[in-house]
């Protein structure tokens, strides 16, 4: 469903590129791992599909093709349509991305607001189901809360049905757990799985943590600085991982729970 | 609702502070009013028989309290200089100058805060330039020299308003206005340009933003993203300085009065300052506390109403 083809970005402040040559695709219905280390290019790579890199600011080239067009190439009025309507972005830091000062409601309708010509009271219903839809209690009253009257995980479960709410075809997962405490981790991407499953959402979930990729992802593609050392199954690459950048990875995961998958 | 409640207790309390130590203050500064009234050559007898008369027999805390209440039903005393109640003095005064802070506000808010967000847009190198200059030149130049430059303009030129000779507001309600409105645009002039200029520096910072980002990936365009997002966002500091300049356009009012004759509460305190008249000095300095205080509660409603984190401020 997504192609990356030989993607590379350079920052103009940077000597060496940020993303040095990736290939990689993302199937249809499938989510995919994307693991690397602090400052491998993962979240550069993922606002490259986003479309949300400065482009003032950096050197692109390569192809990065959703259905057939050329999304690295796209002028932006063309891209302000694939952004929340084909597209779904949520960030690492719940807090810092949701508008302090717009209600939690209004901010998960902002991509219907933007894509569909629904009425407000169609809106809101669809906003309610999105809320339900990523399991938050009482989504009535969530709609009228604040961003700053919910707790991390509740806001992440909003950024994620603000995400999904115009149901777009990808969803890009820039270390949606990593600022979450553990429990609240393991709810999140229990949520994920279920939202994959049941609207068939395409996923690229990065993290830095091979094992929460893990639980998730069947497929998972290892990155490191700015390269793609390694992309398959992520349980044969568990098993048996090729290049020793993996096989340092994994050692770093500690013993016990890397024996029993959850 | 009840954090409003408790920023307008707050203010409450700050009002009767404030006329308090002004109170006070003039108690000190003004000395006996009987003897100011009646000059040295006053007998002993006559002198008390004054004092009680303007009941300055009763005890400090009770003159204060009912020179208060009277401040709020309109009954200021007794002008030392004009024989006549100093509200019927001072009320014509406060209408005039309240009118030209208000055009001159009015005239700050409609104009920065859009040409703030707007002039974001301007940041190639020409731009800049001609912006920053300009903006600089409206801050430097005093408003008694744009007032001299109105007034010739569109006063002796153009015939707009008659320099000098304020019509009376309630006879020739636009002919005052007209004449009122030049005087607001010197006052607010290197206001706008200070605000324009603090707007821009906040949308700016605000631009920096983790939430713009995810505006951006919704599918906002960039006017999406300014008005929708960022022109709330940059609000806060904004009207936080709106507020000091509330309090800070009386003050300017009086050399701007000055310039287009027209005559408000500053002018009067001047010469009521000259003239040793203390109940219309002491009335003159508490409406003025007042409205400085009230401006900064205005601001810090307004900023809740925008900000719901600030609502919580107060209470913990
Ligand atoms: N706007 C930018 N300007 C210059 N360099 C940048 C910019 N954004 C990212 N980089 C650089 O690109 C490289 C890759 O950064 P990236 O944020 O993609 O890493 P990451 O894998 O997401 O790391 P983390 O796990 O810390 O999020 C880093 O060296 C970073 O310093
Ligand atoms: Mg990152």
């Amino acid at each position: 469903m997504l192609e990356i083809r030989d993607l590379h970005v350079k920052f103009h402040t940077r000597e060496r590129e940020a993303v040095a040559g990736i290939s990689l695709t993302i199937r249809d219905g499938e989510i995919l791992g994307l693991v690397g280390e602090s400052g491998s290019g993962k979240t550069v790579t993922a606002m490259s599909i986003a479309g949300l890199l400065p482009r003032k600011q950096c050197r692109l080239s390569g192809e990065i093709l959703l259905g057939g067009k050329d999304l690295l190439h796209a002028d932006r009025s063309e891209l302000r349509k694939i952004h929340g309507n084909e597209i779904g972005v949520v960030f690492q830091e719940p807090m810092s991305s949701m508008d302090p000062l717009m209600k939690v409601g209004l901010q998960v309708g902002e991509t219907l607001r933007i894509h569909t010509d629904n009425s407000p009271e169609e809106r809101k219903k669809l906003v309610l189901a999105a809320l339900d839809d990523v399991e938050l209690p009482d989504p009535e009253a969530i709609y009228n809360k604040y961003p700053h009257e919910l707790s991390g995980g509740m806001q992440q479960r909003a950024m994620i049905a603000a995400a999904i709410a115009s149901r777009p075809k990808l969803l890009l997962l820039d270390e949606p757990t990593t600022a979450l405490d553990v429990t609240v981790q393991a709810q999140i991407l229990e949520l994920l799985k279920k939202l994959n499953r049941t609207h068939g959402i395409s996923m690229m979930f990065i993290s830095h943590n091979l094992n929460v990729v893990r639980k998730l992802c069947k497929r998972v593609a290892i990155m490191q600085r700015g390269e793609l050392v390694e992309t398959g199954d992520t349980e044969k690459i568990f098993t048996d991982p090729q290049h020793p950048y993996t096989q340092r990875l994994i050692s770093a995961i500690p013993t016990r729970t890397r024996k029993e998958p959850v | 609702m009840k954090y409003a409640a408790k920023r307008i207790l707050l203010l409450l309390i700050t009002m009767i502070l404030v006329s308090f130590l002004a109170f006070l203050a003039f108690e000190i500064v003004a000395g006996d009013p009987a003897q100011t009234m009646l000059g040295t050559e006053a007998t002993p007898e006559r002198l008390e028989a004054v004092r009680q008369e303007l009941g300055l027999d009763r005890p400090f805390i009770v003159r204060y309290f009912s020179w208060l209440t009277g401040f709020f039903s309109g009954n200021l005393g007794v002008s030392y200089n004009y024989k006549q109640p100093v509200w019927q003095l001072i009320a014509p005064k406060v209408e005039n100058t309240l009118w030209v802070c208000f055009i001159s506000f009015i005239l700050i808010c409609i104009i920065s805060i859009p040409l703030g967000i707007w002039s974001y847009n301007w940041t190639n190198k020409i731009w800049d330039f001609f912006r920053t200059a300009f903006n600089q030149l409206c801050m430097a130049v005093p408003p008694f020299f744009t007032g001299i430059l109105l007034s010739w303009v569109f006063g002796i030129v153009l015939k707009f308003f008659m320099p000098g000779r304020f019509p009376d507001l309630h006879k020739d309600f636009a002919g005052a206005l007209r004449h009122m409105f030049f005087a607001a645009v010197c006052l607010s002039i290197p206001r706008i340009a200070m605000t324009i200029r603090m707007m821009r520096s906040t949308v700016i910072g605000e631009m920096e933003k983790a939430y713009v980002r995810t505006a951006i990936s919704r599918g906002n365009d960039r006017k999406g993203v300014l008005v929708g997002h960022v022109l709330k966002n940059s609000l806060v500091p904004v009207v936080t300085f709106l507020g000091q300049t509330m309090a800070e356009i009386i003050g300017g009012s009086i050399v701007v009065e000055q310039v287009f004759g027209i005559p408000g509460l500053g002018r009067f305190l001047v010469a009521s300052i000259s003239n040793r008249d203390y109940p219309v000095v002491q009335a003159i300095v508490v409406i003025l506390a007042f409205w400085v205080v009230i401006a900064g509660t205005v601001a810090d409603l307004v900023n809740q109403a925008i900000d719901p984190r600030l609502r919580l401020g107060g209470s913990k």
